[in-house]
C-alpha cells in the first residue's frame, strides 16, 4: 500500500517535471522572463513529491515491508533501526532515490533564495533536465517501488560489512557533494545562455561550489575513515577506483573554487571558470557511473544490470555533449586590460589550477585505464597505488611550494619586496623546524620523507605568518583553516606512510610475544551474542616502552546473511593509533591470527580533513551573511 | 618578417608547453607501464608463450583438499576446473579464503605451474566472485 503511494509520487513528480520542462521551452520561445510564480511552484512541487516518495521508501524500510524488491534484497526483520533506515540508500535504488531529491533540493533551494531573474529562470530549466534524465533512469531501469507477489516472509539482508553507523551517513554527504556540483553546473549553463558570466554571477555561484565542496569533502573523509577501520588493512587511502571516482570531483571542483575567485576578483578567466562548472559535475557523474554500473568490482558495486551502466554512460554523453555545446557556442570571450606581472595572485591560481588538473588526469588515466583496456581487449588489469605515488609526490611538493606562496601575493601590483621578506622569515624557520624534526625525531632519512616534511611545514608555516599578519581575518578565515588543513593533511601522511609499523603472527590464549620493539600479549577471549550477530573477543595487551595499551579486536559471526567479519580494535591519542585486528585461521583451530598495526598521525589526518571542510563551510556562512 | 612578435611569442609559448606535455605524458605513460598488473587465470598462464617477468595476478577456485600449510607457509591449488597452478603464500589468509571458493593471488610466476604469491586480495563477501574469475570458469564450463 504504501510502496504505490510513493510510486504515485514518484510518477507525480516526473510528470511535473515533464510539464515544467515543456511550459520553460514555451517561455524561452516567446522570450518571457518575468514572473516566475509558476514555474516556482512546479519547481517546489516536484520536490515535495520527491521527499515524500523518498520518506515512504525509508518507511518501507522500517516496517520491513518485503513485497517489495528492494526492501525485500536488502534488509531483514532483524537488523537494528539504524541500518533498516540506511539501507534505503544502502542499494542501487534508493541510492538513486536520495540522487535525484538532491538534485531537486538544490534546485528548490536555489530557486527559493535567489531573486527572480533570466539567470534563475535558466538555472532552473538545465535543473529540471538534469531531474528529467535521472527520473527516467529510475523509474524505467531501477525502480525502488516494484513488488513482488507473493510477499517473502524474510529478507535477504545488508551486508554486514556495510551494518556501520558511519556507512548509514557516509553516502548523504558524498551524494550532496557529487550532486551539489549539479547546481553550479546548470548555473554555468544559464550563465553562459544568458551572456551574463561575469563577476555577479561568480558572486552566486561562490556559495553553491563552496558548499557541495565541504560537504564532499566530509563525504570522502567518512569514506576514508571507515575503510580504515572496518577493512582491516590498518590503510585509510587504497587508490581503489570507488576513492577515486570521489577524489576526481574533488581535484575539480578545487580548481573551481580558485578559477572563480579571480574570475570575481579580477573579471578574468570566465571561459574557464565555465568549463571547469561544467567539468566538475562531469567528473561526478562519471563517478557515479563507476559506482554504480558494476563495472567495477567493490562493495559499492550494487547494479550488476547492464542495462544500468549503459544508460548511465548514455546520460553522461548526452549531458556532456549538451553542456559542452553551450560552451563551444556560448563561451564567454573578454580580453582583459590592465596592468600584468608575473607574481601576482592570480597568476598563482592559475598555476594551482594547472596543477590538480595535473592530479585529476593521473588520478582519471590510472582509473579509467584499466576499464577501457578491458572493454577493448579483454585484459584485466590494476593500477597499484605505486603509480599514483612515484607521478603524484614530486608535483606535489611543488605544488605545496606556490600553495605557500600564492595567497601571500597581492592582485595587482607586483609586490616583491613583502615576498623577498617572507621568504626570509618563514623559509628558515621551516627548514629548521624540518630539520629538527627529521633528525632528532626520527631515523629515517629517505629524500622524499624529507621533501615531503619539509614542503608542508613549509606550507603551515607560511599559513601561520599570514595568519598572524593577516588584516582582514574574517574574509581570509575561511581560507586560511582549509589551507593549514592540507599542510597537516600532507605532513601527516607522510610520517603516517614512513613510519607505520606492522606485526603479523598467530597467537593462542596466553602466549607473549616480542616483534620489533612491541611486547604483545594475549590475555584472553571472551564471548557476546547480540541480536543479529555473535561476537568472540579477544584481549590483548601491547607494551611499548613501558606505556600499555589495552586492545580488544573481535570476530563477529552475522546470521543474515551468514558471513564473518573482523572487528578491529584501536587506540588513539595525538601521537599515534594502535591497531589490531584478528582472523580465524583454517588451519590451526587454537590459535589466532593477529595483526597489529602502529599508526603514527591518523589523528591529525582525521583533524586536518575535518579543518579543510569547515574552512569550506565557514566560507558558505560568510558568504550567505554578505548577501 | 614572417611571424609579428605577438605570434613569435605565441608559438614560443606554444612550443614549451608541447614539450613540457610530453615530458610529462612520457613520465606519467611509462610509470603506468610499471605498475600495471595483469590478471591471468590458470587457463591464459597455460597459452602464455614467455613467462610473465613482473608481478601478476591469477585467479580461480581454490582447489578442495589442496590447501596445506609448512610452518608459515601455505599451499594451494588454483583452479579454472580444467587447468591448475600451485600457489604458496607466505603471510596471513584472509578470512574468506575458503577451499572450493574463489580467490585471487597477486606474485611471481615461477614457472607455469608453480607461483609464489605475496598477497591474497581481501573480498568483502563471502558469496562474491571476481568478475575475471568468473568468466574464466564459465567460459571452461561451456567448453567442457
Amino acid at each position: 500500500m504504501a510502496g504505490a503511494i510513493g510510486n504515485l509520487a514518484l510518477f507525480f513528480s516526473a510528470l511535473f517535471n515533464v510539464l515544467l520542462i515543456v511550459y520553460l521551452v514555451k517561455r524561452i520561445k516567446n522570450n518571457d522572463f518575468k514572473n516566475l510564480k509558476i514555474i516556482n511552484f512546479f519547481n517546489d512541487s516536484i520536490f515535495f513529491l520527491l521527499l515524500i516518495s523518498f520518506i515512504i521508501l525509508v518507511y518501507c524500510f522500517v516496517i520491513s515491508d518485503f513485497s517489495n524488491v528492494a526492501v525485500y534484497k536488502n534488509s531483514h526483520t532483524t537488523k537494528p533501526l539504524i541500518y533498516k533506515i540506511s539501507g534505503a540508500w544502502g542499494n542501487h535504488e534508493g541510492s538513486m532515490v536520495l540522487f535525484i531529491l538532491i538534485l531537486s533540493l538544490f534546485s528548490f533551494i536555489f530557486a527559493r533564495t535567489t531573486i527572480d531573474d533570466k539567470l534563475k529562470f535558466y538555472t532552473v530549466f538545465f535543473q529540471s533536465i538534469l531531474i528529467f534524465i535521472f527520473l527516467i533512469f529510475l523509474i524505467f531501469t531501477s525502480n525502488p517501488f516494484d513488488q513482488i507477489d507473493p510477499k517473502p516472509l524474510q529478507g535477504l539482508g545488508l551486508n554486514p560489512i556495510l551494518q556501520d553507523p558511519l556507512l548509514a551517513i557516509h553516502p548523504p554527504f558524498l551524494y550532496f557533494g557529487y550532486v551539489g556540483f549539479s547546481l553550479v553546473f546548470s548555473f554555468a549553463l544559464a550563465g553562459l545562455a544568458t551572456n551574463s558570466f561575469d563577476k555577479s554571477w561568480s558572486k552566486i555561484a561562490n556559495f553553491w561550489i563552496i558548499l557541495p565542496w565541504s560537504l564532499l569533502t566530509i563525504g570522502i573523509g567518512l569514506g576514508s575513515f571507515w575503510a580504515y577501520y572496518e577493512l582491516g588493512w590498518g590503510g585509510y587511502w587504497f587508490w581503489d577506483p570507488v576513492e577515486n571516482a570521489s577524489l576526481m570531483p574533488w581535484l575539480a571542483a578545487t580548481a573551481l573554487i580558485h578559477s572563480n575567485i579571480v574570475t570575481y576578483k579580477k573579471d578574468k578567466l570566465h571561459s574557464w571558470t565555465a568549463l571547469l562548472s561544467i567539468f566538475t559535475f562531469i567528473m561526478s557523474l562519471l563517478g557515479t557511473f563507476l559506482v554504480r554500473s558494476g563495472v567495477l568490482n567493490s562493495v559499492h558495486a550494487f547494479a550488476n544490470d547492464p542495462y544500468r551502466g549503459v544508460y548511465i554512460l548514455s546520460a553522461i554523453l548526452l549531458i556532456s555533449f549538451y553542456s559542452l555545446t553551450i560552451f563551444i557556442i556560448k563561451s564567454p570571450r573578454k580580453n582583459f586590460s590592465g596592468e600584468y606581472s608575473f607574481l601576482q595572485k592570480d597568476n598563482f591560481i592559475l598555476i594551482n589550477n594547472c596543477f590538480l588538473i595535473f592530479f585529476l588526469s593521473v588520478v582519471l588515466v590510472g582509473t579509467v585505464y584499466p576499464i577501457i583496456l578491458d572493454a577493448i581487449s579483454g585484459k584485466s588489469i590494476s593500477v597499484g597505488p605505486v603509480y599514483y605515488h612515484t607521478i603524484l609526490a614530486p608535483f606535489l611538493f611543488v605544488f605545496l611550494f606556490f600553495m605557500s606562496h600564492g595567497p601571500l601575493l597581492s592582485w595587482n601590483k607586483e609586490d616583491k619586496f613583502s615576498q623577498i621578506k617572507n621568504f626570509k622569515i618563514f623559509f628558515p624557520t621551516s627548514v629548521v623546524i624540518c630539520l629538527i624534526i627529521i633528525f632528532w625525531l626520527f631515523d629515517y632519512k629517505d629524500i622524499t620523507l624529507i621533501l615531503g616534511l619539509l614542503f608542508s611545514i613549509y606550507l603551515i608555516v607560511s599559513v601561520i605568518f599570514d595568519w598572524i599578519f593577516q588584516k582582514k581575518l574574517s574574509v581570509n578565515l575561511g581560507r586560511l583553516i582549509s589551507h593549514l588543513g592540507f599542510g597537516v593533511l600532507i605532513f601527516s601522511i607522510f610520517v603516517n606512510a614512513y613510519l607505520s609499523k606492522e606485526i603479523n603472527t598467530a597467537m593462542k590464549v596466553g602466549d607473549e610475544i616480542k616483534i620489533q620493539e612491541f611486547l604483545i600479549k594475549f590475555k584472553s577471549i571472551n564471548k557476546v551474542k547480540k541480536e543479529n550477530y555473535d561476537e568472540v573477543f579477544g584481549n590483548f595487551l601491547v607494551t611499548l616502552n613501558d606505556k600499555q595499551v589495552e586492545l580488544s579486536p573481535s570476530i563477529r559471526k552475522y546470521d543474515q546473511p551468514v558471513q564473518f567479519t573482523s572487528e578491529t580494535s584501536i587506540r588513539s591519542n595525538l601521537i599515534t593509533d594502535y591497531y589490531f585486528a584478528i582472523n580465524l585461521s583454517e588451519f590451526e583451530k587454537d590459535k589466532i591470527m593477529v595483526r597489529f598495526y602502529y599508526k603514527p598521525l591518523m589523528f591529525w589526518i582525521w583533524l586536518s580533513i575535518l579543518l579543510i571542510a569547515f574552512g569550506g563551510i565557514y566560507q558558505t556562512f560568510r558568504i550567505r551573511n554578505e548577501q | 618578417m614572417i611571424f609579428s612578435k605577438s605570434s613569435k611569442i605565441r608559438l614560443k609559448f606554444f612550443f614549451v608547453i608541447t614539450l613540457v606535455a610530453s615530458i610529462v605524458f612520457y613520465f606519467v605513460y611509462s610509470n603506468l607501464q610499471k605498475n600495471v598488473v595483469y590478471f591471468y587465470s590458470p587457463q591464459e598462464i597455460k597459452n602464455l608463450s614467455t613467462n610473465p617477468t613482473n608481478k601478476i595476478r591469477i585467479g580461480g577456485l581454490v582447489k578442495e583438499g589442496s590447501l596445506k600449510k609448512n610452518k608459515n607457509t601455505y599451499s594451494f591449488v588454483i583452479t579454472d576446473l580444467k587447468n591448475e597452478i600451485f600457489v604458496e603464500y607466505t603471510g596471513l589468509l584472509p578470512n574468506l579464503f575458503i577451499e572450493g571458493k574463489s580467490a585471487v593471488t597477486e606474485g611471481i610466476l615461477k614457472d607455469k605451474k608453480y607461483f609464489v604469491a605475496s598477497s591474497i586480495l581481501a573480498k568483502h563477501d563471502e558469496n562474491y566472485m571476481p568478475p575475471e574469475v568468473a568468466n574464466s570458469l564459465k567460459k571452461n564450463k561451456l567448453n567442457k
